[in-house]
Order: C-alpha cells, then sequence, then structure tokens
C-alpha cells in the first residue's frame, strides 16, 4: 500500500469567501506620494506656528489662520488620509482599489488645489480661491468616485465600510459648503454684461445666485459647519472606522461588539447631520446634537476599551500610543465641544481663545497625533513590502521594527504631548511666546518623524538583503527551511509523531 | 549520483513506549544533501509527513507483510519514484501531501512572510494549508508570481485557511 494523507478541514463553504490570486492593494508608491506630501505640509505647517504664534494668539477668523487650517487640513490630514485610504480600504474591505491611475490623477490635483489654496488664502484673493478650490474639488470628486466604485465590490458589508461611505459623502458636502463659502465671497460684475445664454454667462449667473443665497447664512456659523463637517465627518469618521479594522489587527483583538460598533458611527452621523445644520443656522439646538455626537465618541471608546482588554499582545508599542493618546484627547476636546455648542455663550476674548485651543486640540491633538501613529505602521509597511516582498522566504529580510530608531519615535511621542500641553495653555491665555515654545516643541516633533522615515525610505535605495544560507554545523547540511530558519523545531513539530 | 539511504528503525522504541520523534528529527537533521531517510515504524506516521514536508522532503510510503510500514523520506522527489510501489508513481498518482501551517495569532506582516517561507520550501506535489486569522489579501499577488495559485475559505470561527499550490 503507498499513499499519503489529507486533510479535508471543516470548512463553511462560502461562494463570497473566495478570493481571487491576484493584486487587490495599488503598488506601494501611489500611497507613498501622498503621504511623503503630507509629511512635508506638516512640516511647513509646524514651523508657521512656531514662526507666527499670533495665528493661534489672535482669533481664528482672519486670513492667515484660514490659510494655515487649510495647510494643515488639506496639506497634512486630507493627503496623508486619502493615500492612506488607498491603500487600507480593499485590504481591509477584502476587494479591490477600482482605478489606480485615477488615484495618480487626484494626486496632481490634490498638490495643485490645496497649495494654491494656501497661497491664495494667504493674500486673500477670494476668486483664485475659489479656481484652486475647484481645481482641489475635481481631485476629491475622483477621490469619492474611485473608493466609492471600490465600496461597490465590497463582498461583505461591514461597519468600516459604512464608516467609509459616510466619510466620502461628509468629505464631499464639506467641499461643496467650502466652495459655496468662497463663492459669497466673491464679486459677480461681469454677470451685468454676460449673457445667461452663453456657457461663461450661465455660470457666472449661477455663481451670483449661489453667493445670494449663501449671503442669507451667518458668515462665521457657515464656516464652523464646514469646519465640522469636514472634521468630525471625514477625518473623525475614518479614524474611528479604520481603527474598528485596526487595532485589532495591530493587537491581536477582536471587535467585541458588532452592535456597539455600528452604534458609535450610527450616532456619529446623526449628531453630525444636526450639529451641521444647527451650527449653520445658530440654532439653539446645537447642544443636542452636540451631545448626540459625543455620545456617538463614548460608545466607540467604549468598544475600543474592550477591544483593547481582550488583546492577546499585551505590550503597546509607540506607534498605538501616539494613536490611543490622541483618541482620549477626544475627551477633552468633546467638553470643549459641548461647551462651545451653549447657544447663549457670549463671544468674547476667553470664548474666542477657547475656540482657538478647540480646534488647534481637534486638529493637531486628536487627528494629527492618532494619524502619526498609523503612519507608523502604514510607511514602514509601504516600504517593505514595495522592497522586500519578493525577496521574503528566499533572503533575510529586515523586520518592520527594525526600519526606523524607537528611540526617535518615543522621543517624538513626548515633544508632541509636551508641544500639544504648552501650546494649547498658551493659546488660551494669548501668549505668544508660550506659543512659539509650542510649535518648537511640536516641529522638533515632527523632526524626529522625518528623521524615521528618511530611516525607512533609506530601504527603498539600499535594501538589506542577505543570504539565507546559515553558518553551516557540523555533520548538518544547509537547510533553509522555516523550522531550521529559527533555530528549533516549532512546538507543533515536536508533537506531530505523537499524534 | 545515487542517493544513499539511511535506514531508522523505531518500531522497538515504540513498542517500548518510548516517544521517537527527537531520535527521527536529530537522524533527519544529520542527513547530507544526497542521503535519503528510510523509517520503519508500525504504523503510518502520517504526522511526520508534515512536518518533513516543512524541510523540503517528499516521501513514499508502503506497508509491509508484517503490518509494518517503511516510509522513504528523500529531498529529491525523481529518486523516489524508483522506490515506489510496481505500478504506482507516488508524487504523480497519489494525492497531493498536504502542508499545514498555522499562521495565527502573529501582528502582520508576520503571517505572509510565515507562509512565503513555507512555499520556498513546499515540495513539488503538495499542497500548503495556511491558517490566519484574516484574509490574506497582500499574499495573493506574492503567490501568483512565484507560480502558486491560491484560494483562501472562511472558517466558522472567523479564521482562514488560503490553500496554495503550485500552478
Amino acid at each position: 500500500m503507498s499513499g499519503v494523507n489529507s486533510q479535508p478541514a471543516a470548512t463553511r463553504q462560502n461562494a463570497a469567501a473566495h478570493a481571487p490570486a491576484t493584486a487587490n492593494a495599488p503598488s506601494g508608491m501611489l500611497p507613498l506620494r501622498f503621504i511623503l506630501t503630507g509629511v512635508l505640509a506638516l512640516a511647513v505647517g509646524m514651523v508657521w506656528v512656531a514662526a507666527r504664534p499670533d495665528v493661534l494668539t489672535t482669533y481664528h477668523y482672519n486670513q492667515y489662520v484660514i490659510a494655515l487650517t487649510h495647510l494643515f487640513v488639506l496639506g497634512w490630514l486630507c493627503t496623508v488620509v486619502m493615500g492612506a485610504m488607498y491603500q487600507l480600504v480593499p485590504v481591509a474591505l477584502e476587494t479591490k482599489l477600482h482605478s489606480e491611475r485615477m488615484a495618480k490623477w487626484q494626486f496632481v490635483f490634490q498638490v495643485v488645489g490645496f497649495a494654491g489654496m494656501v497661497w491664495m488664502f494667504w493674500i486673500w484673493d477670494m476668486k483664485q480661491v475659489g479656481h484652486f478650490g475647484s481645481a482641489l474639488a475635481v481631485g476629491v470628486g475622483l477621490f469619492v468616485y474611485n473608493l466609492a466604485r471600490t465600496l461597490l465590490r465590497v463582498p461583505r458589508w461591514n461597519v468600516v465600510a459604512t464608516a467609509v461611505a459616510s466619510g466620502l459623502f461628509w468629505l464631499s458636502l464639506t467641499i461643496l459648503a467650502g466652495l459655496s463659502i468662497a463663492t459669497a465671497k466673491c464679486t459677480y460684475e461681469s454677470a451685468e454684461t454676460l449673457a445667461a445664454t452663453s456657457v461663461l454667462g450661465a455660470m457666472i449667473h449661477g455663481l451670483r445666485s449661489l453667493a445670494m443665497f449663501m449671503a442669507r447664512f451667518d458668515q462665521l456659523g457657515a464656516m464652523h459647519a464646514h469646519a465640522h463637517l469636514g472634521v468630525v465627518g471625514f477625518f473623525i469618521m475614518v479614524l474611528v472606522g479604520v481603527s474598528y479594522k485596526l487595532v485589532p489587527m495591530f493587537t491581536l483583538s477582536e471587535v467585541q461588539s458588532k452592535a456597539r460598533a455600528a452604534c458609535s458611527v450610527a450616532l456619529l452621523n446623526l449628531g453630525l447631520a444636526g450639529a451641521g445644520a444647527t451650527i449653520l443656522l445658530r440654532s439653539p439646538w446645537k447642544p443636542l446634537f452636540a451631545l448626540v455626537i459625543i455620545a456617538g465618541l463614548a460608545v466607540y471608546g467604549w468598544e475600543l476599551t474592550q477591544i483593547l482588554r481582550a488583546r492577546k499582545r499585551r505590550p503597546l508599542d509607540w506607534a498605538l500610543r501616539y494613536f490611543l493618546t490622541a483618541l482620549a484627547l477626544l475627551v477633552p476636546v468633546s467638553l470643549m465641544g459641548a461647551v462651545l455648542s451653549w447657544p447663549t455663550l457670549p463671544l468674547n476674548a476667553t470664548t474666542g481663545q477657547l475656540e482657538n485651543v478647540y480646534g488647534f486640540l481637534g486638529l493637531i491633538g486628536v487627528s494629527s497625533f492618532a494619524i502619526l501613529g498609523m503612519l507608523y505602521k502604514i510607511i514602514p509597511f509601504q516600504v517593505w513590502f514595495t522592497t522586500y516582498s519578493q525577496h521574503i522566504g528566499r533572503s533575510r529580510v529586515p523586520a518592520l521594527a527594525d526600519m526606523y530608531s524607537a528611540r526617535w519615535q518615543a522621543a517624538g511621542y513626548w515633544l508632541f504631548a509636551a508641544g500639544l500641553l504648552v501650546t494649547s495653555l498658551a493659546t488660551f491665555f494669548s501668549h505668544a511666546a508660550g506659543v512659539r515654545l509650542g510649535g518648537l516643541l511640536l516641529t522638533l516633533s515632527v523632526g524626529t518623524f522625518i528623521v524615521n522615515v528618511a530611516k525607512i525610505l533609506h530601504h527603498l535605495v539600499r535594501p538589506r538583503i542577505t543570504p539565507l544560507s546559515l553558518k553551516p554545523r557540523p555533520g548538518v547540511p544547509t537547510d533553509t527551511s522555516p523550522a531550521a530558519m529559527s533555530g528549533s523545531s516549532s512546538p507543533k513539530a515536536e508533537n506531530a509523531f505523537a499524534v | 549520483m545515487r542517493e544513499r539511504i539511511i535506514e531508522l528503525d523505531v518500531r522497538d522504541d515504540l513498542r517500548r513506549g518510548r516517544e521517537p520523534f527527537s531520535k527521527i528529527m536529530l537522524t533527519v537533521a544529520q542527513l547530507k544533501a544526497e542521503e535519503s531517510l528510510r523509517l520503519l515504524a508500525p504504523f503510518e506516521p502520517k504526522p511526520l509527513f508534515a512536518v518533513l514536508a516543512q524541510q523540503g522532503f517528499s516521501y513514499v510510503s508502503k506497508a509491509l507483510d508484517s503490518g509494518d510500514f517503511e516510509v522513504l523520506f528523500s529531498r529529491h522527489a525523481a529518486s523516489l519514484k524508483e522506490h515506489a510501489p510496481a505500478g504506482r508513481d507516488a508524487a504523480q498518482s497519489s494525492p497531493p501531501a498536504i502542508v499545514e501551517l498555522d499562521a495565527r495569532g502573529l501582528e502582520p506582516p508576520q503571517p505572509m512572510v510565515k507562509i512565503l517561507e513555507a512555499v520556498e520550501t513546499l515540495p513539488i506535489h503538495a499542497q500548503l494549508h495556511a491558517h490566519t486569522d484574516r484574509r490574506p489579501m497582500h499574499l495573493y499577488a506574492q503567490l501568483e508570481a512565484r507560480g502558486f495559485t491560491a484560494h483562501s475559505e472562511e472558517q466558522s470561527d472567523g479564521t482562514f485557511i488560503t490553500h496554495v499550490r503550485r500552478k
């Protein structure tokens, strides 16, 4: 008799569960170009804060603050999140990116759009802001269409997909709101001479009508609604959704309650829909919807705590500490949001500075700190996968953690935390020297991040690949099996014969 | 060059209740590249097939008249044909050997690393069944480029088994 064993696994046959053997994520360089551009914008923004502390010590409704805010929001956060989503969404949702080519075109529109907008905000040329904003909107349109088509291929819809779809919706609405606000700040003298029947004339007349419609709303309310739609609707929503996939993955845990996860996303959506409208209309119902958003974040925090409690990998690495510290900052930011939503709160020097701290902590404390943490997972993997994937199993390749310095990473964490604390306090008290010091600490932190990114990128230029062959032990043939490489047989192997 | 066969008889060890695994693995570790192992056991040592497959060994197993089993392990699949029972080509006609790999409980990208390492030493006619916590999305293109096909099946506990074989 001769034979070989076969071990049929008791599997649940599921047609949708069979995945094709094709590439699912885009090439590694696509997300990297978005991410590196974003990191450059972050560095410029931090230097800007240190160089011009008045952007935080004065009320935020001025051209310089708006220019800097759009550098952080569009240049840093949006660009990085978009690049990361091109990579993460297809992998997390077990599908394939609809079009890599479309994503490459979007990159061009994104960079031209945000750079032009920041520049034009700085010199306060709103017509040109509108033009560069339109270029950016074309890019965002490509991004939303590309990811929407990708989502349509998702084999099994889940809370991550819902959060991503919600994020795309709120991003689209944010861009439309932003363009509408810019439209309202322009004048349309040529409408008097251009016939509404020509293409250009119809466009100018349409823009003038939109500007007249937008004039009904309070300008500050419209700007705050626009900001909340973008930050809560896109950044926070995507962070929440993606973390339901990434945190269990990196801590070796599971989502503990799908209902709780779904509830958090639903409350965020409901709260934001109400908050967007009530902020725009300066309605007394603002606190109610602020509380709904806070309830969504609280449910999210509850589920995240349960995920972390159930984790099998007990130590939290520095990347996760960045991320979780940022999420913890949602507590003070939520409290400030609740206070600032109070309809009878007077706008004075104190509340004005509190609004600055609220915006600063929302953008730099929560969103940026969290994204820096995630980038410590994403960038090493992208570079490692691009450089070494063909060599795995055939040569010795470095581990992800060997690609950068954990010391620089830890130093970056403490510098960032200190920078946030100093800048927030100094902003509240309108203390320019303090804001400058905080800005310097944050700049140094970003510097440590850039040093580590440079170390990681160095692998693209000079890969560290060494042959697998070990020093042969006397009498033992060269063996490249995993068991031999690890130096011992696995425990499973030890028991195999005795089964 | 003709292979030299090293014989190891563990029948007596097993009858005396002694665990022969260490003895077998020590002998395997000392095999030179051109040497094969003929193992004599009172039963067909099926779990050992997968363990040695991970080290690049193919095998031919046959029952002896005494009821015992003789298994020839070799790194060179072609040489096994000479030893296959008459009328049978083990490598061609037998169902494929299955190498089980447990890559669960690992932080990404370790599951992918373990699987790609395992396929590099996968015997010609063997299949790899890789157990993972998540669907290994980055793996498929890598396997495709290395001449393998793969498909994943979700299990009732939410984990996945990915079946990998040569095209």
